[in-house]
């Protein structure tokens, strides 16, 4: 198992970071997202062992990560304020980490040059790190967490304050890395930035687990949450009021002569009575789309869900 | 790999990163004032002072005030530095990290101290007097040395405790420990890195101290132990104030967006 959490809570004094989290995670690439505040980075602190949960139990490849060097050489972490020293160069800086990691000074260098050449900075090493953008600054930190070859990455928002370009490139370098078959934890308040990455998520707000599993699997869960479906029909006002009298309709709203637009809490029971209906031919709907596609409307509606607002 | 093969990197790392011509300067500064002080005494008193009261001069000028405040610039921040600058997460995930840092900085601190004590010792020896001079800057080189080694890690050790007010309770601990504490003649002053060195002093010195075998309050400024006893306790403390400030990095949290420990 990737992460093991029984029961963490971490609190602040008497502020809440975490709040009752149980998970356990299998090997693989996972998202954890949630809004700003949500308690992303206290849950990744508790999992790179720089916090100790107040109650509950945290392991990560099997293994307490409280001040643990044998777990320590297993992962890399990519923190999510940037901490890096202006006046050396990326490869000073690298090869600095690296021999911390428990390298020998050569090996060090050399595990810095091919981890720098991983992130494309390769021509660029030798120069002060504060000469460098901000998305050299964080292909350079994303070098430092991966340089000793952890099983592990963990990444506190990795996209942050990106240009297009260089989330491109950051995008890019983590699927090279998933590709290798390594496991990779990445946290992004942000969806469509790790939608491209994976398709396991972990929802936290609040300092609470939202909820876990694929985009489906979460999906699921809002079965019986009103949906929105969208609808192109040659006849709307009259399967309007056939869905409103068989209950399968919450709202409905009529836009121009074909449009339909509708919100139902019996999703299942409305795409049975629509494929019925097409069938026999009583109605002719060109197009139906789900407007919940979207990891973000997911999100959304566990948001709502876990605020007792749908 | 353990912590010790990993301090000789963080050691040169941050030698490399010290070496800027105002860190140097600073530095230079610090190595000239006792000489330049003591060049103001002689030149005021206009003779050479006796022999026992130039040692003491160049003993409180260069082992106590050029090494303690140069350890000090470099030891008292070594935790909140990383913390301030959010460097300190990218040790903390790592086997040993930080202590290998911690105890890095520790002798980066005495190496760059130590010049400054060494340089202001000789020659705030020579600038003072012309009287036993081997015997003098043997000794005062020797106690410029162990003021380093040892305040070195009792600086350390409050930057570890307090890291957010490191720097205040560094000034506080020289001023009421170090100054006030350490004349103190009570069990209070055995405590003090001053009361072992300024014993140290005496010893090596061959001072007379016949006037203080007859009070008991003067014993206690001066004690009545061998030389190598006092040695020995600076050395005991040293490692004391260390590995206490390791096991508190090992049990404490330090998180760098709080640059607090709790």
């Amino acid at each position: 198992m990737l992460i093991e959490l029984n029961h963490v809570t971490r609190l602040y004094g008497i502020v809440i970071g975490v709040n009752d989290i149980t998970l356990d995670l299998p090997e693989g690439a996972h998202g954890l997202l949630g809004p700003n505040g949500a308690g992303k980075t206290t849950l990744l602190s508790l999992i790179t062992g720089q916090l100790r949960p107040t109650i509950g139990d945290v392991r990560v490849l099997g293994q307490s990560p409280r001040a643990n060097p044998e777990l320590f050489r297993r992962i890399g972490y990519l923190p999510g304020t940037e901490g890096m020293y202006a006046d050396v160069s990326a490869l000073e800086w690298v090869t600095y980490l690296t021999r911390i990691q428990g390298y020998s000074a050569s090996e060090a260098t050399r595990l810095a040059k091919q981890a720098l050449e991983r992130v494309r900075l390769t021509e660029h090493m030798h120069r002060k790190i504060s000469a460098f953008s901000r998305g050299m600054r964080q292909r350079t930190r994303l070098a430092q967490a991966i340089a000793h070859e952890p099983d592990f990455l963990i990444l506190d928002e990795p996209f942050s304050g990106l240009d297009p370009i260089a989330r491109h490139t950051m995008t890019t370098l983590l699927q090279d890395w998933i590709e290798r078959k390594r496991s990779l934890l990445i946290s992004s308040h942000v969806l469509h930035e790790i939608e491209s990455l994976t398709r396991s998520f972990l929802l936290i707000s609040g300092g609470r687990l939202l909820a876990s599993g694929s985009t489906d699997e979460i999906g699921s869960l809002l079965s019986n949450m009103p949906s929105e479906v969208r609808l192109k029909v040659q006849s709307p006002r009259q399967l309007a009021a056939e869905l409103l009298q068989g209950g399968l309709a919450e709202t409905i709203s009529i836009e121009g002569e074909r449009d339909l637009r509708l919100t139902t809490a019996s999703a299942g029971r409305l795409s049975e009575f629509l494929g019925q209906a097409i069938s026999e031919g009583r109605y002719l709907i060109t197009e139906m789309r789900s407007t919940e596609d979207s990891l973000q409307d997911v999100f959304n509606s566990l948001m709502k869900l876990h605020r007792g607002l749908a | 790999m353990n912590t010790l093969s990993r301090i000789p990197a963080v050691f040169a790392f941050e030698w490399r990163r010290a070496l800027t011509i105002p860190r140097m300067g600073w530095m230079l500064a610090l190595a000239a004032l006792p000489p330049l002080l003591l060049f103001l005494i002689r030149t005021a008193a206009r003779s050479e002072p006796p022999p026992d009261v130039a040692a003491v001069l160049v003993y409180v000028l260069s082992p106590c005030v050029a090494c303690m405040m140069s350890v000090f610039l470099w030891s008292t921040p070594a935790v909140s530095s990383e913390l301030e600058g959010r460097s300190w997460t990218y040790l903390s995930v790592r086997p040993h990290g930080t202590l290998a840092v911690l105890l890095g900085k520790y002798l980066v601190g005495v190496s760059w101290a130590l010049p400054v004590g060494l340089l202001s010792a000789i020659i705030g020896s020579l600038v003072i007097t012309q009287n036993d001079l081997p015997r003098l800057i043997a000794t005062q080189c020797a106690l410029a040395t162990l003021s380093c080694v040892a305040y070195g890690a009792v600086f350390l050790l409050i930057g570890v405790i307090a890291p957010a007010r490191a720097m205040v309770l560094g000034v506080i601990y020289a001023i009421v420990f170090e100054v006030a504490a350490a004349f103190i003649p009570a069990a209070v002053n055995l405590l003090t890195i001053q009361h072992r060195l300024r014993c140290l002093l005496v010893r090596w010195m061959g001072m007379d101290m016949s006037i203080a075998e007859e009070s008991p309050v003067l014993l206690s400024y001066f004690g009545d132990e061998s030389a190598s006893w006092h040695v020995f306790l600076l050395l005991v403390m040293t490692a004391g104030y260390l590995i206490v400030a390791a096991l508190l990095l090992r049990y404490r949290e330090f998180t760098a967006a709080a640059e607090t420990a709790t």
